[in-house]
């Protein structure tokens, strides 16, 4: 045996010393591997036309059939939906009902159903491909689909972001006031969810997460309070004084400044007023930005000293609050620049003043610029 | 055995060893790439559905250093304010140009000056005037003494007002929805500090009102052969790297930050060529110093093209540089080196970078001459010879293929079959000559980092027909 190889060897021109005999077949082996690796390119580029030319035939003939529908045309039959078509057309369907509405929305659900696609969705949900997976989540959210529930909801709960964050809105299609109950606890526990994916999923049950928020909040530790203040606002959710005032006044940085961002009732400005000289700088900005919302005549004070912060976006969210002020009129803070003897105050709300000027001369353009 | 032969024995083994252990590395990078690229295809149609904004997408500053940049800077500012993103501002440093760069801003934006309580987080070169747009309220311009780009860089960083930052290149060219999927890693991960994504090669493509409309391969032999370069060096070196929390490098051309992570680190160093990658071997060390939890994320999506140059000279300058770049970065963060919490970036991509990047050259072209030389006095046989050649260019163009089947499995972005088939060319002729020579002017940037000369902004000749 030993003396075949060394025969088949010495054929092909291995050489005996063994440094180059290693080299020359691991020569050999990158000769083959890139080989291998152009036959692949081929493969992938030969498969990836005929899929675009599946998909160019498929989306012509189903493509003026769901304009029609969408625009009121109900096709009274539809031709059979061939397995190779499946995959475009759901593509296709998920994609128009992405940017429609009412009748519209309806008129492709009904097709999908005509075609038996509810059943065709919820067999995809059960399968290994990961985009087909993704794919009958939408389909089913579209339609509404509430056999598919629990299905979903174990989608819901699998470890992959994007898998479960679309049967969550899935879910919230389905049914909003149960998907609130169920889900809002999840959306708080699970930071690996964006939150402005978690917020554009939840636009559409905004009322019930609401309710189940503001009874969330009081039984909620620190570790999970900032990520449902967050969810509130959000969703521009309004929650009861009584909820806030704990979390305004805690000490954790974090869910001080989640409960200053939201607060927005007149009943705290006290509870605000409190965080205008904490140690932490996000604090104060927040506070004087909240006081620029709730706050009365007597803030203009604490506001100019605010002027004079070691920090500058304190120096800012101060001076901005003082120009959104609605009893403050120009010649007033004009005045008060004047009397402003502090040079980092006095910078601070000259800009703030031009920044305003601007906006005002080019009223259809985006306002000021909001951070921290 | 005599002396003369152990010694060739042991560089020998030690030449054919180090260029196996490489080229393994890369494909060990290549699987890591391939599980990422796959994900990111199932995903492929969740991109293409119409989008919302919530409200909550971070907002962004991009910044954009420019030195003597009139002939294309209104076009470049231009397409900057059509990308589509929730909320951006452009913060235009304008370097002490020597040319009519300010007042092209001035004239093409009706540029005035605003009294901005300027806010000196790092400091800087001194800052001339401020200029405020009035006919596009995002975009501010910091007209400052001249300082370099990291000095620059740090201007803008300073006049920025959103908690993110993109670093772009004056004369980049950005795909419209860049900025979403750059910034796609900070919505999903607050514990992320950077993105980077991919730069492709826009010599051959078609541009028009400063955005690609058609891809195009160039007919420049030199730019063809960069156009593989980067598919390897993106596509597999940086998102193999990325998979695992160790990429050490992400382009200047564009890249996302957050402002207060590189801030807290000091913001760009000034004095160095490579500011983009010592920002983030830095960010590495001192994060993982604090012990800090953070990513640093690469975003395969072609994001960004860029003119490569087409002349020798200039490509040997950028090469030159780059090398040089890459030495001071490592240089100047030895304390990442098997630090006692170096993890991933630490223990394998530091070392990594080291032995293969920063020493490559002087070893790849040591091998090559040394068995030239050997087989040319007699020392190793003819046989012993091809062997080496065989492998090490085996290796090169196998790595180069994989670089190429990764954009085929992900993005595909030359349509054509004749396209494919001069990349596939490309891919085998680059190893013929064109690596060897990129070693050659790598060992020159190595020579010149040694010898410590001044850093200061890369003159870069362009055709420029890209950025108008």
């Amino acid at each position: 045996m030993t003396a075949s190889v060394g025969i088949l060897a010495a054929r092909l021109g291995v050489p005996a010393d063994p440094i180059l005999a290693a080299a020359f077949w691991t020569g050999i082996a990158a000769l083959l591997l890139t080989l291998l690796l152009g036959l692949e390119i081929v493969r992938l580029r030969m498969s990836l036309r005929a899929r675009q030319r599946r998909e160019t035939r498929a989306l012509a003939r189903w493509r003026p059939i769901l304009n029609a529908a969408i625009v009121g045309d109900r096709p009274p039959q539809l031709p059979t939906l061939a397995p190779a078509e499946r995959l475009h057309f759901i593509k296709l369907w998920v994609h128009l009902q992405a940017s429609l509405r009412g009748e519209a929305s309806a008129a492709l659900n009904d097709i999908a159903g005509r075609l038996g696609l509810h059943l065709e969705a919820r067999a995809m949900l059960g399968r290994r491909a990961r985009s087909e997976r993704l794919l009958a989540a939408l389909m089913l959210g579209h339609l509404g689909d509430r056999q598919a529930w629990p299905q979903l909801l174990r989608l819901a709960g699998m470890d992959d972001p994007t898998l479960s964050l679309t049967a969550l809105w899935a879910l919230v299609r389905i049914d909003p006031q149960a998907a609130a109950e169920y889900l809002t606890p999840l959306f708080i526990e699970r930071e690996d969810w964006a939150m402005s994916h978690v917020a554009g999923i939840l636009q559409q049950a905004g009322r019930p997460v609401a309710a189940v928020l503001a009874g969330m909040l009081p039984r909620l530790g620190a570790e999970r309070l900032p990520r449902a203040l967050r969810i509130a606002e959000a969703l521009r959710v309004e929650l009861p004084a009584e909820a806030l005032a704990s979390a305004l006044a805690a000490s954790e940085v974090a869910v001080a400044t989640a409960a200053l961002r939201i607060v927005n009732t007149p009943l705290l400005q006290d509870a605000v007023r409190a965080r205008l000289h904490d140690e932490d700088w996000q604090v104060r900005v927040q506070a004087a930005k909240a006081l620029g919302r709730i706050g009365d005549r007597s803030d203009v004070e604490r506001l100019v000293a605010l002027l004079a912060d070691r920090e500058w976006w304190v120096r800012y969210r101060a001076a901005q609050a003082l120009v959104e002020l609605p009893w403050l009129k120009r010649p007033d803070l004009a005045a008060l620049h004047a009397t402003l003897e502090d040079r980092y105050a006095a910078d601070m709300l000259a800009q703030v003043l031009a920044e305003q000027d601007a906006a005002n001369a080019a009223p259809d353009t985006a306002p000021a610029p909001e951070t921290a | 055995m005599n002396t003369h032969h152990l010694l060739l024995d042991f560089v020998t083994w030690f030449v054919l060893c180090y260029f196996i252990l490489l080229n393994g590395g890369y494909l060990l990078l290549n699987l890591l790439s391939l599980r990422t690229l796959r994900r990111k295809g199932q995903e492929e149609m969740l991109d293409e559905l119409p989008r919302a904004y919530s409200g909550l997408e971070p907002p962004v500053s991009i910044l954009v250093p420019a030195y003597n940049e009139e002939a294309s800077i209104a076009a470049s500012v231009r397409s900057m304010l059509q990308l589509t993103y929730a909320e951006y501002e452009l913060v235009i440093v304008n370097d002490g140009s020597k040319d009519g760069t300010l007042e092209v801003l001035k004239r093409e934006f009706g540029l005035l000056p605003f009294p901005e309580a300027y806010r000196r987080q790092i400091p800087t070169k001194d800052i001339r005037a401020i200029y405020r747009s009035t006919r596009s309220p995002n975009v501010r311009v910091i007209d400052k003494v001249n300082g370099g780009k990291a000095d620059s860089l740090n201007a803008g960083i300073n006049a920025a007002r959103y908690p993110l930052f993109c670093g772009v290149d004056a004369d980049s060219i950005l795909q419209r929805d860049s900025l979403e999927r750059v910034t796609q890693p900070f919505l999903r991960d607050p514990s992320v500090v950077a993105t980077g994504g991919t730069i492709r090669i826009a010599n051959g493509c078609e541009v028009a009102g400063g955005f690609l409309t058609k891809v195009g391969l160039p007919r420049n032999p030199w730019a063809l052969f960069q156009v593989v370069e980067y598919l390897r060096a993106f596509l597999f070196g940086r998102l193999g790297w990325s998979a695992v929390n160790g990429m050490l490098i992400i382009s200047g051309a564009f890249g996302v930050f957050r402002k207060d992570a590189v801030v807290s680190v000091g913001g760009y160093r000034s004095n160095t060529i490579g500011e983009d990658m010592e920002l983030i071997v830095r960010l590495h060390r001192l994060l993982r110093a604090r012990r800090q939890h953070y990513r640093i994320e690469f975003v395969p999506d072609p994001v960004c093209w860029t003119e490569a140059p087409e002349d020798l000279a200039t490509l040997k300058n950028q090469r030159i540089r780059w090398q040089r770049g890459l030495a001071e970065s490592l240089n100047a963060n030895w304390g990442l080196f098997f630090s006692r919490n170096g993890g991933v970036p630490g223990w394998l991509a530091f070392p990594f970078m080291l032995l293969f990047e920063w020493l490559g050259p002087l070893v790849e072209m040591g091998g090559y001459l040394f068995m030239i030389v050997s087989f040319l006095m007699g020392a190793i046989s003819w046989q012993a010879f091809s062997t080496f050649m065989f492998v090490a260019i085996g290796l090169g163009i196998l790595l180069s293929a994989s670089g190429l089947l990764l954009e085929e499995m992900s993005f595909h972005i030359y349509p054509r079959g004749k396209q494919l088939l001069a990349l596939g060319l490309v891919v085998v002729l680059e190893n013929l000559g064109y690596r060897q020579l990129n070693t050659w002017w790598r060992l020159i940037g190595l020579f010149r980092w040694a010898t410590q000369k001044e850093a200061s902004w890369g003159a870069m000749k362009r055709k420029g027909s890209l950025g108008t």
